[in-house]
C-alpha cells in the first residue's frame, strides 16, 4: 500500500495556505526597514498635525458654550464662512478670550493646545490671562516655543498651520500630476505607434521647459496666487516622471500573457488598461509619485522663499524662511525650525520612497535571499 | 549611426522650436511690460504717457501679437541675432549672457570637479566595505545630504560661518574693496566668497554620484566574471578597481552628459541667496522685469544644452559600450 511521505504531506499542507499576496508582502519587506518606517511615521503624524492644526495652535476656541448653545469657532481656520455668524453679531471681533467672559458669564470653552495664532500677534486684550504680550523678533520662550517673527506673530504657530500648506501642496499636486501622467504614459505605452510619438514629444518638450520659467511664469499670470493654484501649476508640471515610468510599465506588460487572455475574452481598451495593466503597474508608478511629494513640497517652499507663493497672508514653511533670510543676523529661529521641517519632510518622503521601490521591485527580492 | 544622429538632430530642432514657443507665449502674457517698471509703479509720476509707451513698444515689435512676434524673433535668432535688453540700457543678449557665464561656471565646474573626485573614492569605499556599519552610517548621512534642500543649507552654513563664526562673507562675488587688493588678496578674496556658495552647489551632486557609483558597483559585483577573479586569487582592491570600476564607467559616462546644462544653468535660488552675479540671477531678475529677449536667449541656451546633453549621453553610450548600437 502507498502511503504519502511526511515531508511530502507538509509541503501540501503549506500550500493549501493561501500564499500572501503581493501588498502583503511588500509590506513586510516595508517593515524590515527601519528608517522607511519612521519616516512613515513620521509623515502620518504629519499629515495628522495638519489636519489638526487649529486644535493645536490657535486663538479661537475648539468648543465654547455661549449663551446655553454649543459653537466651535476653530472651524474659522478651516474655512472662513465656517465661523458662526452670531459671534460677529454679538461683536466679538474675533478675540474669544475677552469677549466670552464680558458677554457671557456662564459660558466655557475648550481652547487648543497653544494659545498663539499664525495670522495675528497676540497682545493687549488678546493675551492669556497672567502671559505676557508676544514681543516682536523674541526669541524661543516659554511662550513662544520657537520664537516670533518681525510681526510678533508666533512661529511655532506658523509652522503647525504650515504644515497644512505642505501636506496638502504635496498630496493634492501630485494625485493631479499622478492622473495626468498615468494616462499619459498608459496611453503611450499600449496604443504605441503615432500616439506614442507625439505623447513622447509632449514629455520631452515639457522636461526641456525650465520648470521655474513655466511656473513663474503661470504664478505672474494670476492676480491673486492661491495655494491651490500652486498645486494645480506644480501638479502640471510635474508629471513627466511618472509618465515616463508608466509608458514603459505598459509597454512591458502588453505583451504578457495575461493580456492576451483578456482579450481574447473580449475585454476593451479601456479595460485592459486600466484595470488589467495599471493594476500590475501601480507598485513601480507608486514610486515616483512619491519622490513627486517631496519635489513638490521643496517647489513650494522655494517658490514661497523666493516671494512667489502664496498671497499673504498664507503660513508656510519657505515663507518664514525668506522673513528669517532678511534678518539672518537677529533671528536664526526663523531660518532653523522651519528649515528643519522643510529637511525632514523631504528626507522622509524620499525614505518612504526608496523603501518602497526595494519592497515592491523583485528584481530585488530574489537578490535579498 | 549618422542616419541615428540626423534623426534625433531634427527631432531636436522640432522639440526646440515647440519649447521656445511656448515659454515665448507664456513670457508675453505676464501682466505688464519691460516699461511698465518698478520704478513706474512706486511713483506714478515716472510713468509713461500712453504715447511713448506705444512708440517703444512699436519700436521693439512689442505692439504686434505675441505669435506673430515669435516668428519674427526667430528669424532673428537664426540670422544670429538675439535683440537686446530692454531694461539694461539695451545691452546686446548675447553680451549679457556672456558677461554672466564666467560667475556661474566658476561655480558649477568647481563643484562638478569636486563632486566627481569625491564620489568616486566614495562610491569605492562604500561598495567595498557595503553592510558594514560605518558604511551604512555613511550611506544613510549621504542619504540626508541628498535630500537636504540646497536653499536650507545655504541659510544655515550663512547662520554658521557668518553669523556665528564670523568667518566668511554673507553674499556676493567680491568685496567692495575688491579692486584695491593685490593679486592674492583677490584671489583669496574670490575663494572666501566661493566657499560656500561651491559647497551647496556640490554636496547634492556629491551625494547624488556616490549612490549612483554604489549601486552600480553592487550590480557589476554580483557578476561571474568578478567571482571567476576572486576565485584564481586577484586582490580584492585589484578586482574593486580594475574588474568592477571599469565596467561601471558606462552607466557613470552617460552622467556627465547630462550634467552638462546644469553647468551653464546655474541655480536660480542659491545664486538670489549668495547675491552671486551668475546666469541663474539674471534669468530670475529677467522675469521680473519682463525682459523678453534676455528670457528666451537664456531659456534657447538651456534647452539647447540640455538636448545636446542627452544626445551625447546616448552616443557616448555607444561609444564606451561596444553592445549598444543604434540602427
Amino acid at each position: 500500500m502507498l502511503t504519502t511521505p511526511p515531508e511530502v504531506e507538509t509541503m501540501l499542507a503549506e500550500s493549501a495556505e493561501p500564499s500572501a499576496g503581493f501588498w502583503f508582502e511588500s509590506w513586510r519587506r516595508f517593515r524590515k526597514r527601519k528608517l522607511a518606517v519612521v519616516a512613515l511615521t513620521f509623515v502620518v503624524a504629519l499629515t495628522a498635525i495638519a489636519a489638526t492644526a487649529p486644535l493645536i495652535a490657535g486663538t479661537r476656541p475648539i468648543v465654547t458654550r455661549y449663551k446655553g448653545e454649543l459653537y466651535f469657532p476653530a472651524l474659522w481656520y478651516y474655512n472662513r464662512s465656517w465661523e458662526n455668524p452670531i459671534f460677529n453679531k454679538d461683536r466679538f471681533r474675533a478675540n474669544y478670550i475677552a469677549s466670552l467672559q464680558a458677554k457671557d458669564p456662564e459660558s466655557w470653552a475648550i481652547w487648543p493646545l497653544v494659545y498663539q495664532d499664525p495670522y495675528r500677534r497676540v497682545r493687549g486684550d488678546l493675551v492669556w490671562p497672567d502671559t505676557p504680550e508676544n514681543p516682536a523678533n523674541g526669541p524661543p520662550s516659554r511662550y513662544n516655543w520657537f520664537g516670533t517673527n518681525s510681526q510678533g506673530f508666533d512661529v511655532f504657530a506658523s509652522m503647525v498651520h504650515g504644515a497644512q500648506t505642505a501636506v496638502s501642496v504635496g498630496f493634492v499636486s501630485m494625485s493631479i500630476a499622478a492622473a495626468i501622467g498615468i494616462t499619459l504614459g498608459a496611453l503611450a505605452g499600449y496604443f504605441g505607434g503615432w500616439i506614442d510619438t507625439i505623447i513622447s514629444r509632449i514629455i520631452e518638450v515639457v522636461m526641456c521647459i525650465p520648470s521655474l520659467v513655466l511656473i513663474l511664469a503661470l504664478v505672474a499670470l494670476l492676480d491673486r496666487v492661491t495655494n491651490f493654484h500652486l498645486m494645480v501649476i506644480v501638479g502640471c508640471t510635474g508629471w513627466t516622471g511618472i509618465a515616463r515610468l508608466t509608458r514603459a510599465e505598459f509597454m512591458k506588460l502588453k505583451q504578457l500573457e495575461f493580456v492576451s487572455a483578456a482579450r481574447a475574452m473580449g475585454a476593451g481598451s479601456t479595460r485592459i488598461m486600466f484595470t488589467h495593466i495599471l493594476r500590475n503597474s501601480l507598485a513601480p508608478v507608486l514610486v515616483p509619485i512619491t519622490f513627486g511629494i517631496a519635489d513638490a513640497i521643496l517647489i513650494e517652499s522655494g517658490l514661497s522663499f523666493l516671494g512667489f507663493g502664496a498671497s499673504p497672508p498664507n503660513p508656510s514653511w519657505g515663507t518664514l524662511l525668506a522673513a528669517g533670510r532678511n534678518s539672518i543676523e537677529q533671528t536664526w529661529w526663523l531660518i532653523v525650525f522651519p528649515g528643519a521641517a522643510i529637511f525632514l519632510t523631504v528626507l522622509a518622503y524620499n525614505l518612504i520612497g526608496e523603501g518602497l521601490q526595494e519592497a515592491t521591485d523583485p528584481r530585488l527580492r530574489q537578490d535579498a535571499h | 549611426m549618422t542616419s541615428y544622429i540626423i534623426r534625433r538632430l531634427g527631432i531636436g530642432v522640432i522639440t526646440l522650436l515647440l519649447i521656445t514657443f511656448l515659454v515665448y507665449g507664456l513670457v508675453r502674457n505676464i501682466p505688464g511690460t519691460p516699461f511698465t517698471s518698478d520704478l513706474a509703479q512706486m511713483n506714478p509720476s515716472k510713468m509713461m504717457s500712453p504715447e511713448a509707451a506705444e512708440k517703444l513698444n512699436r519700436l521693439y515689435g512689442l505692439d504686434k501679437p505675441w505669435y506673430q512676434a515669435y516668428f519674427h524673433w526667430m528669424s532673428n535668432v537664426l540670422q544670429g541675432d538675439f535683440g537686446v535688453s530692454y531694461s539694461r540700457n539695451n545691452k546686446p543678449v548675447g553680451t549679457l549672457i556672456l558677461e554672466r557665464m564666467p560667475a556661474t561656471l566658476l561655480l558649477s565646474s568647481t563643484s562638478l570637479v569636486l563632486a566627481y573626485l569625491l564620489s568616486v573614492p566614495i562610491g569605492l569605499w562604500s561598495s567595498a566595505r557595503a553592510d558594514s556599519p560605518s558604511e551604512r552610517t555613511a550611506s544613510t548621512l549621504l542619504y540626508m545630504l541628498y535630500s537636504l534642500p540646497a536653499f536650507v543649507a545655504a541659510l544655515y552654513l550663512q547662520l554658521l560661518f557668518y553669523v556665528k563664526l564670523d568667518w566668511l562673507p554673507l553674499y556676493g562675488m567680491t568685496s567692495d574693496d575688491y579692486a584695491t587688493f593685490t593679486t592674492g588678496g583677490k584671489v583669496w578674496d574670490l575663494l572666501l566668497h566661493a566657499t560656500l556658495p561651491v559647497i551647496c552647489f556640490t554636496y547634492g551632486s556629491l551625494a547624488f554620484y556616490s549612490r549612483f557609483i554604489r549601486a552600480n558597483m553592487q550590480e557589476v559585483l554580483r557578476q561571474d566574471y568578478i567571482r571567476t577573479a576572486r576565485a584564481k586569487g586577484v586582490a580584492p582592491l585589484t578586482i574593486i578597481w580594475k574588474h568592477a570600476f571599469r565596467n561601471t564607467l558606462i552607466p557613470f559616462v552617460t552622467l556627465v552628459g547630462l550634467s552638462l546644462p546644469g553647468l551653464f544653468s546655474g541655480a536660480v535660488i542659491l545664486e538670489q541667496i549668495f547675491s552671486w552675479p551668475g546666469m541663474g540671477r539674471l534669468y530670475f531678475e529677467s522675469i521680473g522685469q519682463r525682459d523678453y529677449n534676455v528670457i528666451m536667449g537664456l531659456t534657447l541656451m538651456f534647452s539647447v544644452l540640455t538636448l545636446a546633453g542627452q544626445l551625447l549621453a546616448d552616443i557616448l553610450y555607444a561609444v564606451v559600450d561596444p553592445r549598444v548600437t543604434y540602427n
